[in-house]
């Protein structure tokens, strides 16, 4: 083999504390290596250009840049040497700057360890092989899951884009939290105004499918060759019949169960309608209450309903869909106060959440718009919002910021005014987070121009005095204890992962955080990006996200399909495992440690089990090379004996010793 | 009816639908047994069970995948058909199981210890309740069975079997000492003085891979990493330091499978104390996974699966 090795000054980075040219010199007594130099900076035009001069002039057949790390220039260096005529993969890096120059002040030290890295790289290569992208077709169709205002903006833009789209949502209507707002900060302008025309577009849109009342039960395949099962929950209403007139809505006599819609602050109808502006707008039957399916008498809806769509036979149906890319938007769901000791553990009924104060303040909400306190319909006068109530707590495993709650309590604050102009209110802080286009003037108009107290400090506990309720806290600026007289006390719980999260990630093979939180593929750079390639996320199902971020997230998610589906065919990246059938002895440990679901179980022709890697699903995590006793399987370019190779670079066994 | 009457009808019950059961039968001589591989009711007159009764003969199971066998296990050795069942390296309708209560087994290595002189070839054992009596060269010596006990059977906690078809002989309730001896001696030691020690034991080594062939959870045989040239992670150069990397391979494919049976210890010929190191191995997969290997079916070997947090590890470090 015949070996090139550049080593990089990177100006004055490296060549600071390393001695490029005795690396380069010392780099030409390694084995194969025919041609050594340093330069100046490798990546710059100049840079590649050399070296694809001196492959064609040394006739070299591979090449080892020593530079940064490899995530900043290895796609550099690996075009370069294959416009030089090379296989992209006869190229190795050694980072000799994070790795050498930037972390050691000792010049031959650096040098020293920084001509060991080449060896390495140069040990690695000479065990390298060719290896060739294999290419695969798509499936045109995009399958978005949670309709939330992230995943309607995914699907919108997706259809738009001109991909067919299926939506997935797991309630009867789309919408997700935003639909249960009042209005939005910091514009005050009214949600269901400014969200309503979006979700009569997904309604209308011909390349929209809408699947509500449905979840994903499964999901196969890879990249652009998705096979997913979706579950259809059976309304025992025909939506395809089904006027949405509401009849049946009005007159059934079930209406003691909870309406989660309205956050529970009311009951609901057994057959309902949740809001008025629902998409679709069909009735669906609530099977836990409805009085003819638990008890089997009734079915006054089936009486009443003009066009006889209700089916109290209807089974759950499962629908199979192909797409070539999946949006994650499932959102995320509110903490569970009822933790905490000091707010009552929900003792006390005007005790109530942000979301549920934002449904009393809706005029589609169980008040008609009025606020009126739970307990006995009053109405408030001193409203106390404390914020961070299960945000930023170790205590109770929340330790991360929700983000949005600063903002959405100064728009309560401000909304209080307006409703009842003289209220006060008060809002017991940690810090203000309000960063954001016009977030801070809107929070300095909340306490300046609607005179909301705002007290720094946390709650210590909430007792009630007579039809009060004393809020007893800190207020750590003036170094006291306070005590407010409240009316109603609003909590502005911090988000968490919405339920079944974890268990959807399992399926798509996208990892959550510790708290439940889908993991993006890199925090800065690929933040839509999951690590199963095809799979996105959008909204708040990656982090607490407001509704600008959302939105953003979810455009942002689609032009990734867009981008990804406008290729005729996709190349896999052949860096994937595979597996030796002369070794393998088919024990399948491999195919229950792969995260992605990615090796299967085949047959040989005597019959005897063996072990394949789908490679267009393959990550190239390893895994299954690490889990493998026998080392049958192998990860191409990071191979046993590659990896062995650099480590004998690095501390020769005594048999080379003596022998080379 | 003793205990071996007991196991021969049991045996001779299936033996018709069966390819073979494996026990045990005397060896070249009567103070060691051997595997007897039962094919016709005529050998069961050969079969023998008690404290020379050693070998863990689940090791032959995966050889025997696809046909249906029967096998005589102890307390110990049920441990490993567990673990080879949850692993589904072998199926469970393929195996009959015949578990004993098993009230211990010797250690050879302690008896040719406590005889005057290598036995070389025994003429007769006498087996008592607690005693053993051996005759070599017309000279009697009687042992203390207590004494010449195996480690594990010490700190044992299952000598009936965990899983069986038939369950023969009468129930323990075991007694296991917390700890072994010669285990916490060892770990005692500083690092430079355990470095020695493998360095000479090492030494030793003649690399016969006895140790990885009487395994049961060895089950790569023929496709052993260890002789392969590729990947090459071990040479075969006979270094204290290759030796010892190929030992270490075994201890971590074993992670979280060994059963503590004991086997590689029993069979290696130059006594190297292999089990120091598996008893090394599986506390700390008990601290860690909270998991002991062949202890309950329908377990996974903490190595075998994935999970993005395990709940053990802090690994975010909030």
């Amino acid at each position: 083999m015949r070996i090139g090795v550049f080593i990089c000054h990177c100006g004055s980075n490296i060549a600071g504390t390393v001695d490029c040219p005795s690396v380069a010199a010392t780099a030409l007594t390694y084995p194969d290596v025919v041609f050594s130099t340093d330069t100046m900076y490798a990546c710059s035009e100049p840079g590649q250009d050399a070296i694809i001069q001196a492959v064609k002039d040394k006739n070299l057949d591979g090449v080892v840049v020593a530079s940064c790390t490899p995530r900043m220039h290895e796609q550099t260096f690996r075009r370069a040497v294959e416009r030089a005529g090379l296989n992209r993969y006869m190229f190795e890096m050694a980072n000799i700057r994070e790795h050498v120059s930037w972390i050691g002040k000792t010049k031959d030290l650096n040098t020293g360890k920084a001509a060991e890295l080449v060896r390495m790289a140069v040990e690695k290569l000479r065990r390298n092989r060719p290896l060739m992208a294999k290419r695969f077709e798509t499936t045109k169709r995009v399958l978005v899951i949670g309709g939330g205002v992230a995943g309607i903006q995914a699907a919108l833009d997706c259809a738009d884009g001109g991909q067919e789209v299926v939506l997935v949502e797991r309630e009867q209507s789309i919408g997700g939290k935003m639909a249960k707002l009042d209005k939005t900060f910091p514009t005050v302008d009214c949600s269901s105004c400014v969200l309503g025309p979006k979700m009569v577009d997904i309604a209308q849109h011909p390349n929209i499918t809408l699947y509500t009342c449905a979840e994903v039960e499964s999901v196969g395949g890879y990249v652009g060759n998705f096979q997913v099962t979706v579950r259809r929950k059976a309304t025992h209403v025909d939506w395809t019949k089904c006027t949405g007139c509401g009849l049946c809505v009005e007159k059934c006599p079930s209406r003691k169960h909870p309406d989660p819609f309205n956050e529970n602050l009311c009951n609901a109808p057994s057959i309902n309608i949740p809001f008025p502006q629902a998409i679709p707008k069909k009735a669906a039957i609530n099977a836990s209450s409805c009085l003819m399916l638990t008890k089997g008498k009734c079915g006054l809806c089936a009486k009443v309903c003009p066009v006889k769509c209700i089916d109290f036979e209807q089974k759950d149906e499962l629908v199979n869909v192909d797409v070539g890319a999946i949006v994650v938007a499932t959102g995320y769901d509110l903490f569970d106060w009822h933790k905490y000791p000091q707010y009552g553990e929900g003792r006390y009924k005007d005790v109530i959440t942000s979301l549920q104060y934002e449904r009393l303040l809706s005029a589609s909400g169980p008040t008609g718009g009025h606020i009126k306190r739970p307990s006995d319909g009053k109405e408030p006068k001193n409203v106390v919002f404390i914020q961070c109530v299960g945000s930023r707590d170790k205590s109770v495993n929340r330790p991360y910021c929700s983000g949005f709650c600063c903002m959405y309590t100064a728009k309560q604050a401000i909304l209080t005014k307006d409703h009842i102009p003289d209220s006060q209110s008060y809002v017991f802080y940690m810090d203000i987070r309000s960063p954001g286009k016009l977030y801070d003037e809107f929070v300095r108009r909340a306490m300046e121009e609607y005179g909301a107290q705002y007290v720094r400090g946390r709650v210590a506990m909430i007792y009630p005095k007579g039809d009060k309720l004393v809020v007893r806290g800190a207020d750590t600026l003036a170094g006291t204890q306070v005590e407010v007289p409240a009316d109603l006390v609003v909590l502005a719980v911090g988000a968490e992962s919405a339920k079944g999260a974890v268990q959807l990630g399992e399926k798509l093979r996208v990892a959550p955080d510790q708290y439940g939180f889908f993991v993006e593929s890199h925090p800065k750079l690929k933040p839509v990006e999951t690590n199963t390639a095809g799979v996105f996320l959008a909204g708040a199902c990656q982090g607490p996200k407001d509704i600008p971020a959302s939105v953003g997230q979810g455009s942002a998610a689609a032009s990734k399909v867009l981008g990804l589906l406008s290729k005729a065919m996709l190349e896999s990246d052949p860096a994937v495992s595979r597996v030796n059938p002369a070794r393998c002895v088919g024990c399948g440990k491999c195919i229950q440690t792969c995260p992605f679901g990615a090796i299967k179980e085949i047959q040989d022709r005597f019959g005897n089990p063996k072990a394949e890697v789908i490679d267009t699903v393959c990550q190239g995590c390893g895994i299954c090379t690490v889990t493998c006793p026998q080392g049958a399987i192998q990860l191409e370019h990071f191979t046993d004996n590659q990896i062995l190779a650099e480590v004998n670079a690095l501390c020769p066994p005594k048999m080379f010793a003596n022998f080379e | 009816m003793s205990q071996l009457d007991d196991l021969k009808t049991a045996i001779k019950s299936r033996l018709g639908d069966l390819e073979c059961v494996i026990g045990w039968e005397q060896g070249y001589d009567p103070l060691h047994a051997t595997p007897l591989f039962i094919r016709s009711e005529a050998d069961l007159d050969r079969l023998i069970i008690g404290p020379l009764a050693v070998h863990n003969l689940a090791t032959y199971l995966t050889g025997w995948k696809g046909k249906k066998v029967g096998v005589v296990v102890k307390g110990c050795d049920s441990k490993s058909v567990i673990e080879l069942l949850n692993e589904k390296l072998i199926n469970r309708d393929d195996v009959v199981i015949f578990g004993l209560c098993c009230d211990g087994v010797v250690s050879q290595r302690k008896i040719r210890a406590a005889l005057p002189a290598d036995p070389g070839f025994v003429e007769s054992v006498e087996i008592g309740a607690d005693s053993l009596k051996v005759t070599v060269a017309g000279q009697a010596a009687t042992l203390r069975l207590d004494d010449v006990r195996a480690d594990k059977c010490r700190v044992c906690d299952t000598p009936d079997a965990l899983v069986s078809d038939f369950l023969i002989g009468k129930a323990h309730t075991p007694a296991p000492a917390p700890s072994l001896k010669c285990q916490d001696e060892f770990e005692a030691k500083s690092d430079a003085e355990k470095f020695a020690f493998w360095q000479e034991t090492m030494g030793r080594c003649i690399r016969c891979y006895a140790c990885r062939n009487a395994c049961p959870m060895c089950v790569c045989r023929d496709y052993c990493i260890a002789t392969s040239r590729d990947p090459l992670w071990v040479s075969q150069e006979n270094l204290p330091s290759e030796n010892m990397m190929f030992q270490m391979i075994h201890v971590s494919h074993l992670a979280g499978r060994c059963t503590e049976c004991g086997e590689c210890e029993r069979a290696c010929p130059v006594d190297i104390p292999l089990m120091l190191l598996r008893r090394y191995m599986n506390k700390q997969v008990r601290d860690v996974f909270q998991h002991e290997a062949g202890k309950a079916l329908d377990q996974t070997p903490p190595l075998l699966t994935f999970k993005v947090e395990e709940e053990r590890i802090n690994e975010r470090g909030w």
